[in-house]
């Protein structure tokens, strides 16, 4: 499954996209787990104390932010998807 | 004036007559409006709402704040406030850098211009006084070169020079004022005002002489509290951590395009795909980066200067390829080439023109051009960056077609037959944000006193999860609650830009900060209402001065685009904007009868007695 990484997560992931190797049909909760496991610098970048993504942290799927999906986190990922994963950002 | 803080001087200069004249600031004025924005506005509306904005009459005033230029952090903020000729609203228009600071170190909280001189004029501002001198020499010339003048007659040291190019000269509608060669009071078109009494520049010369709080026991909680919201990590002001600090404004050109929430192709589209990346913060900095320039007072350094690497305008280098501009030069033209953004960025900042503006009457042509609407006017296609670095300087000399763009974007959908295609409100274009992805802006754009706007109120900090401490976040493509939302935030943007500080303070500071500041600076008793209701009044009074300008019902829109085109794109697709819903609750929330302020509330707020 590929990920794109954005602005400050960018330079710990190395590059814009990256393939994680996890099953299919996996919920949005499962490969941020999937993520900081491979990146453990990412952990406190995305989570908070207690595990959860940060309010200002976006885990996007298809352009919308899991936290407003019908399932939030335990949305599960179709093939196909476009995952993007943000660190808080804005300017304007 | 019993209030500490301010330099208590404001420098009324008759360009008609040759004289300048010194006075203080009504007591009363500064406790209601507090400074920058909101005592502009007051200066403003005292000059009256019917005043022609070309006429010599218009009143042009260059504004601090009681913060402005003091240890505060992001204090290097200067209003520029008049009636705009663009939209006939009073406009207020803000930039950074250090000619702010400079003017309060000069002694100034203030210097308004009225009347019209016989020829090229500047004020040279330094030491406690202001003349008035022959401008001759400089007049015809670009920014950069009017910049450039000055520097090699006055020294560069401890100078700041604010100039109007040849589009301000050639009284293009949104031709603005731009500090310091990049810093842009870019909207409204104040820069056409300077223009129409021949104004070309204010210099100022003042070494640094930071103004003390006038209680300094109150102050320094103050201000440390403030600067360590600012310097934590959670905050995107974080000093090269935060996103803001490290990639500048245009961090947000992947995350609006990826949400279905950057109007791409004069909006035709909420996205701009992968074309986003190519003109993005992150694609700048790992390609034409080459330094973090800062304002006065500021550790964020959110200022990105670039150097163009290679093709036609090798060796270019710039600080000012923020998100608002790339966006409209770039996806909002259907331009990926960041080169090309870079460029036109600064060549409207050398003519004088405001760049989120000037990408207007161009995406409209483009969009003309592609549905057979120019009528003999030749074309242009999406993208086409030679020919769009042409129309720039058409614009700002007024040639052929230049001449009906410069009249801005109104004027030339109207041009074209097609006026559905002017994504305004009150003649002025929408900045990089699609309401159809970030309601909060639809409902921003449609009540912003002046004209579309995404600085009267900035929704994105809650629609994105970026308040203060991660203290809010709501739903993008939400619409309830959103009417509510926005009346707060015009109401502490207001404040803040009165004290005036940059909107960017909001991202780690809330009231509570602003109001512990002004108080020890001032030295009075402030609590965070008070910076609520303050914020409600100035807000208040310019909508007063723009309903006895002829804006009542009716006057609060969106292009028809917005509510009645879906979006097509990922994030927001099917998605219009609630503009009418969201309409009602802000105007209950704001006592006001379709869109225009009763008398009532007007006495509340201690407007009228």
């Amino acid at each position: 499954m590929q990920v794109n990484f954005y602005a400050t997560l960018r330079p710990i992931v190395g590059s814009r996209t990256v393939q994680f190797d996890v099953d299919e049909n996996i919920t949005v909760q499962q490969l941020v787990d999937a993520v900081v496991t491979r990146f453990p610098r990412l952990r406190q970048e995305l989570l908070n104390d207690n595990g959860d993504l940060y309010p200002h942290v976006h885990v996007f799927v298809n352009g919308r932010d899991a936290p407003y999906l019908p399932d939030g986190v335990e949305t599960l990922i179709q093939p196909g998807d476009t995952i993007d994963i943000f660190p808080a950002v804005a300017g304007g | 004036m019993a209030l500490g803080g301010y330099a208590n001087r404001i420098a009324h200069v008759d360009l008609t007559n040759g004289t300048v004249e010194y006075r203080g600031i009504p007591e009363d004025w500064a406790r209601k409006y507090i400074g920058a924005r909101g005592l502009g506005v007051r200066y403003v509306f005292e000059n009256g709402p019917q005043v022609d904005p070309l006429s010599p009459d218009n009143l042009l005033c260059f504004m601090n704040g009681p913060l402005t230029g003091t240890e505060a952090n992001m204090s290097g903020r200067m209003a520029i406030v008049t009636k705009s000729p663009l939209t006939g609203t009073v406009t207020d228009s803000h930039h950074g850098g250090w000619s702010a600071a400079r003017l309060r170190w000069a002694g100034f909280d203030g210097v308004l211009v009225k009347g019209k001189a016989k020829g090229p004029v500047y004020l040279y501002v330094q030491d406690g006084t202001v003349e008035i001198r022959d401008a001759s020499e400089v007049w015809g010339k670009g920014v950069h070169d009017t910049v450039r003048f000055f520097r090699e007659r006055y020294g560069e040291k401890d100078l700041s020079v604010i100039a109007i190019g040849q589009a301000g000269e050639n009284l293009v509608r949104f031709a603005c004022w731009i500090n310091e060669d990049d810093r842009a009071s870019g909207r409204g078109g104040t820069g056409c005002v300077g223009g129409s009494k021949l104004l070309k520049a204010i210099v100022i010369k003042a070494p640094k002489k930071m103004p003390k709080a006038a209680d300094l026991e109150a102050w320094k909680p103050a201000h440390k509290n403030a600067l360590a919201a600012i310097m934590h990590e959670q905050n995107i002001t974080s000093p090269r951590k935060g996103g803001l600090s490290v990639y500048g404004t245009n961090v947000l050109m992947n995350i609006t395009s990826t949400m279905g929430a950057l109007p791409s192709k004069n909006s035709m589209l909420t996205s701009f795909g992968p074309g986003a990346e190519k003109i993005s913060g992150e694609y700048v900095k790992e390609h034409i980066l080459v330094d973090d320039p800062t304002c006065h007072a500021c550790p964020v350094a959110c200022k990105k200067e670039v150097e163009i690497k290679e093709g036609p305008w090798k060796g270019l280098r710039m600080e000012s390829l923020e998100y608002e501009p790339a966006w409209s030069l770039g996806a909002n033209c259907g331009n990926d080439d960041v080169n090309a953004v870079a460029k036109l960025i600064d060549l409207c900042n050398d003519y004088g023109v405001d760049a989120i503006e000037t990408g207007h009457p161009i995406s409209i042509y483009m969009e003309a051009t592609e549905r057979g609407y120019t009528n003999g006017d030749g074309g242009i296609a999406w993208g086409d960056t030679m020919a769009m670095v042409e129309l720039v300087r058409k614009i700002a000399f007024r040639e052929g077609i230049g001449n009906v763009m410069a009249e801005g974007a109104d004027a030339t959908a109207k041009h074209f037959g097609h006026p559905e295609l002017a994504m305004t409100v009150k003649g002025q274009g929408i900045p990089a944000y699609d309401p159809r992805g970030l309601k909060g802006m639809g409902i921003g754009y449609a009540t912003s006193n002046r004209g579309a706007c995404h600085l009267r109120a900035y929704t994105p900090a809650a629609e994105l999860g970026v308040m203060p401490f991660g203290s809010l976040k709501v739903d993008p493509l939400a619409w309830k609650g959103k009417g509510e939302l926005v009346k707060i935030f015009q109401d502490v943007h207001a404040f803040s830009d009165s004290l005036d500080l940059c909107k960017f303070s909001a991202f780690a500071e809330g009231v509570q900060e602003y109001a512990a500041q002004y108080a020890a600076m001032v030295g009075v008793e402030f609590t965070a209402d008070d910076v609520l209701k303050a914020g409600e009044r100035i807000y208040n009074l310019e909508r007063y001065y723009n309903n006895l300008a002829g804006f009542r019902e009716g006057s609060d829109y969106l292009p028809a685009r917005f509510i009645q085109e879906p979006s097509t794109m990922p994030g927001s697709q099917g998605h219009v904007c609630e503009l009418d819903e969201m309409l009602a609750e802000y105007y209950a929330a704001r006592g006001w009868e379709n869109g225009v302020v009763p008398e009532s509330k007007l006495r509340e707020l201690g407007i009228i007695d």
